[in-house]
């Protein structure tokens, strides 16, 4: 019988995977992609519930130590001011974002040149751009042509609704001469490719039952799937397998019932995201490769970047019903997005201007804030309050420090056995800065549209939504994981896409770049199908 | 029926009038507004399908607020006049962050996604899916100073 040896084999089925897989199809070779989550049901997202709010808090929690679920891995969060979000299931991480879809810019790309601190990507935002425009296509995003903030694009569909709130917050930033825009986001505001179109139901971070936000389970798999690519869930992979010649051979993994199983490939390509992806490769040493495969370098699992995250909660004196339309996008400010040297911080952040809190939480935190009291006066303050919260995320850009790391965690592990990551991770002193300048200034906006009372949260925890950085990309093997077009110094039939390979991260949701640059290197891997292992 | 037989005995009798005498204090009835009070909601029976890791930090609070009472007045909760009730819930809810805490946040999120709650509010009880909800489109002639600034970016 005939060795069973597919010719692209991909970790995860999350955005990455979801758009490479999707360019390589196209070569008609046998595509596989192991999963270890399930398919999702998106009956059962807490918004078919009126308890939605309650619902989404343990099962579809961002933290996979809250949530708990079979196919998730628990991760040792003691040694770092930033916990993990993650989902593993068909879709992986799309199917809790927010779909806020900026791009990175073209200055992003030229850090190092620029302004003088960390390194240059060794591509630039032009060779990005068709893939970008691109994906938009395949995922099906809304904005609004013309933002002066970045090179001109249009979305394929018309922007999102930005409600009384955002017409509200765009007069303040206008009275302060600010710029903001409405958001470009991975969410459907017609009926696009056999998708309805967006109902704004509110809780988009806990899974659309409407399926008009474009996770990848929606968005690219079916397509993927009548391509022929094969999708396997409930395949959790262990290790990656080398030969004596440097070559990735396979993978080992456990299938639901615990069961471990070799699947041969002839191509690997990772997609795990920042803290899965340099997981799997330290789990994966070889005589070759003591310290971790494809760890030359050294710099597997180094460099781990977040978005240092603060909030700034205004409420306006006026009804906004702001807790309705998507719950993770509205508007953004990009006033501070790039270096100003008049500052005290090298780089910037975004303004992202998303909904409101919803009625139950609004009760929650104004009787924690002694807003809301207890007693004859609460049904007034209530009312207040409700409908009237602006919720601003700070999004500031990470630098990438060798500090900050995922390693594997020498006891704790998942249910496979597999060793847990770990993370270490600490706000620098430029992020604290940042930060600062930011909450500042969004408290000045917050004014300018009228509020009423603003509240600051400075250096959010539960904030590790974007995982960059830790087998970064380069031209020098000595000072990077992967090279120009997403293949290992060290290994040359091993590939990664996620986000892992940013160089550095920009201020905004990674999303849209890891997918263009997943694309990006699909392409490359099919011009180069000649010649690839050279 | 079976999910309010378990819900009902997950309490003592001295915690559950220690709770209901609790929760109309946090969340009185508003004749005028409409409002029910807060001990007007199957409250357990709410902590018992959603919150069920809460029951036991539930009973400790309400164990505490009469171990408070017995010792400021030698009689339990119930048995205090409102006077006392008041002044008692006042002095702890000043002198004690966590007072009540898990009590207080778990009311919140089931008096506002009750059913009676949302319609006196004016709201439909519903789940956000399938109906969906209005949102304005947005004045986007607002946008006219932003676009006539010149490109913000670096090249």
């Amino acid at each position: 019988m005939a060795e069973d040896i597919a010719d692209i084999l991909i970790i995860g089925a999350g955005a990455s995977s979801a758009a490479a897989a999707w360019s390589l199809a196209d070569t008609r070779m046998r595509i596989i992609c192991l999963e270890q989550g399930d398919w999702m049901n998106p009956s059962e997202y807490p918004s078919n519930s009126k308890q939605w709010e309650v619902l989404r808090q343990v099962d579809y929690n961002q933290s996979p130590n809250i949530r708990k679920r079979e196919t998730d891995y628990p991760i040792n969060e003691e040694d770092s001011a930033v916990s993990i979000a993650n989902f593993n299931g068909v879709g992986g991480g799309t199917i809790l974002y927010s779909a806020h879809f900026p791009r990175l810019k073209p200055s992003d790309f030229r850090v190092k040149s620029m302004d003088g601190v960390a390194d240059d990507w060794p591509i630039d935002y032009k060779t990005l751009d068709p893939y970008f425009a691109q994906n938009d296509r395949n995922m099906g995003v809304s904005g609004l042509a013309g933002d002066p903030a970045i090179p001109w694009h249009e979305p394929p569909l018309p922007p999102i609704p930005i409600g009384r709130m955002g017409e509200a917050m765009g007069r303040g930033l206008n009275k302060l001469g600010w710029h903001w825009w409405p958001s470009d986001a991975a969410i459907i505001s017609e009926d696009y490719e056999g998708r309805g179109k967006c109902l704004n139901l509110g809780p988009c971070n806990s899974g659309c039952a409407q399926g008009a936000k474009s996770s990848v389970d929606v968005a690219y798999w079916p397509v993927n799937q009548r391509l022929g690519v094969e999708l396997r869930t409930r395949c959790r992979v262990s290790q990656i397998l080398v030969d004596d010649n440097d070559m990735a051979t396979g993978v080992l993994y456990f299938d639901e019932n615990g069961v471990e199983h070799l699947q041969r490939a002839e191509i690997v390509i990772m997609a795990c995201n920042g803290v899965g992806t340099p997981r799997l490769l330290l789990n994966s040493p070889s005589a070759g490769f003591p310290d971790g495969l494809a760890n030359r370098s050294g710099l597997v699992g180094k460099n781990l970047m977040f978005h240092p995250i603060g909030f700034v909660e205004g409420y306006l004196d006026q009804p906004l019903d702001s807790h309705l339309g998507p719950q993770g996008t509205c508007i953004l400010s990009q006033e501070f997005y790039e270096t100003d040297p008049a500052r005290d911080f090298v780089r910037g952040y975004s303004l992202q201007i998303v909904r409101g809190q919803p009625p139950a939480s609004i009760a929650v935190s104004g009787t924690q804030r002694g807003d809301i009291p207890w007693g004859a006066r609460h049904h007034e303050a209530y009312q207040k309050y409700v409908g009237r919260s602006v919720m601003m995320a700070v999004m500031c850009e990470d630098l990438p420090e060798l500090c900050n790391t995922v390693t594997l965690d020498p006891e704790l592990t998942d249910s496979n056995g597999i060793p847990a990551p770990k993370i270490t991770y600490r706000f620098s002193e430029n992020s604290k800065r940042m930060l600062q300048h930011g909450l500042q200034k969004g408290t000045e906006a917050m004014e300018a549209a009228g509020a009423f009372k603003v509240y600051t949260m400075n250096q959010v925890r539960d904030t590790g939504w974007h995982l960059m950085g830790t087998a970064r990309m380069g031209t020098d093997p000595e000072n990077s994981v992967v090279n120009e077009w997403g293949r290992s110094h060290d290994v040359k039939n091993l590939f990664i896409i996620d986000g892992s390979i940013f160089v550095t991260c920009g201020a905004v949701n990674p999303t849209t770049t890891i997918q263009a640059l997943a694309l990006y290197v699909a392409d490359s891997i099919k011009k180069n199908l000649a010649n690839l292992f050279d | 029926m079976a999910d309010l037989i378990a819900s009902d005995a997950l309490l003592t009798e001295e915690q559950n009038q220690t709770l209901r005498l609790l929760l109309n204090m946090i969340i009185p009835p508003d004749a005028e507004r409409g409002m029910p009070g807060a001990a007007e909601l199957d409250f357990m029976g709410y902590v018992f399908e959603f919150a069920n890791d809460r029951i036991e930090h539930i009973k400790r609070e309400l164990d505490s607020l009469n171990k408070s009472s017995r010792r400021q007045y030698t009689v339990t909760f119930p048995q205090l006049d409102d006077n006392d009730r008041e002044a008692l819930v006042k002095r702890l809810y000043s002198t004690r962050r966590q007072f009540a805490r898990n009590i207080e946040v778990q009311i919140m999120f089931c008096y506002y996604q009750d059913d009676k709650v949302l319609k006196a509010l004016g709201k439909e009880a519903r789940p956000p899916f399938p109906k969906g909800n209005e949102v304005l489109r947005g004045d986007l002639s607002l946008l006219d100073p932003v676009r006539q600034r010149p490109k913000l970016y670096r090249e």
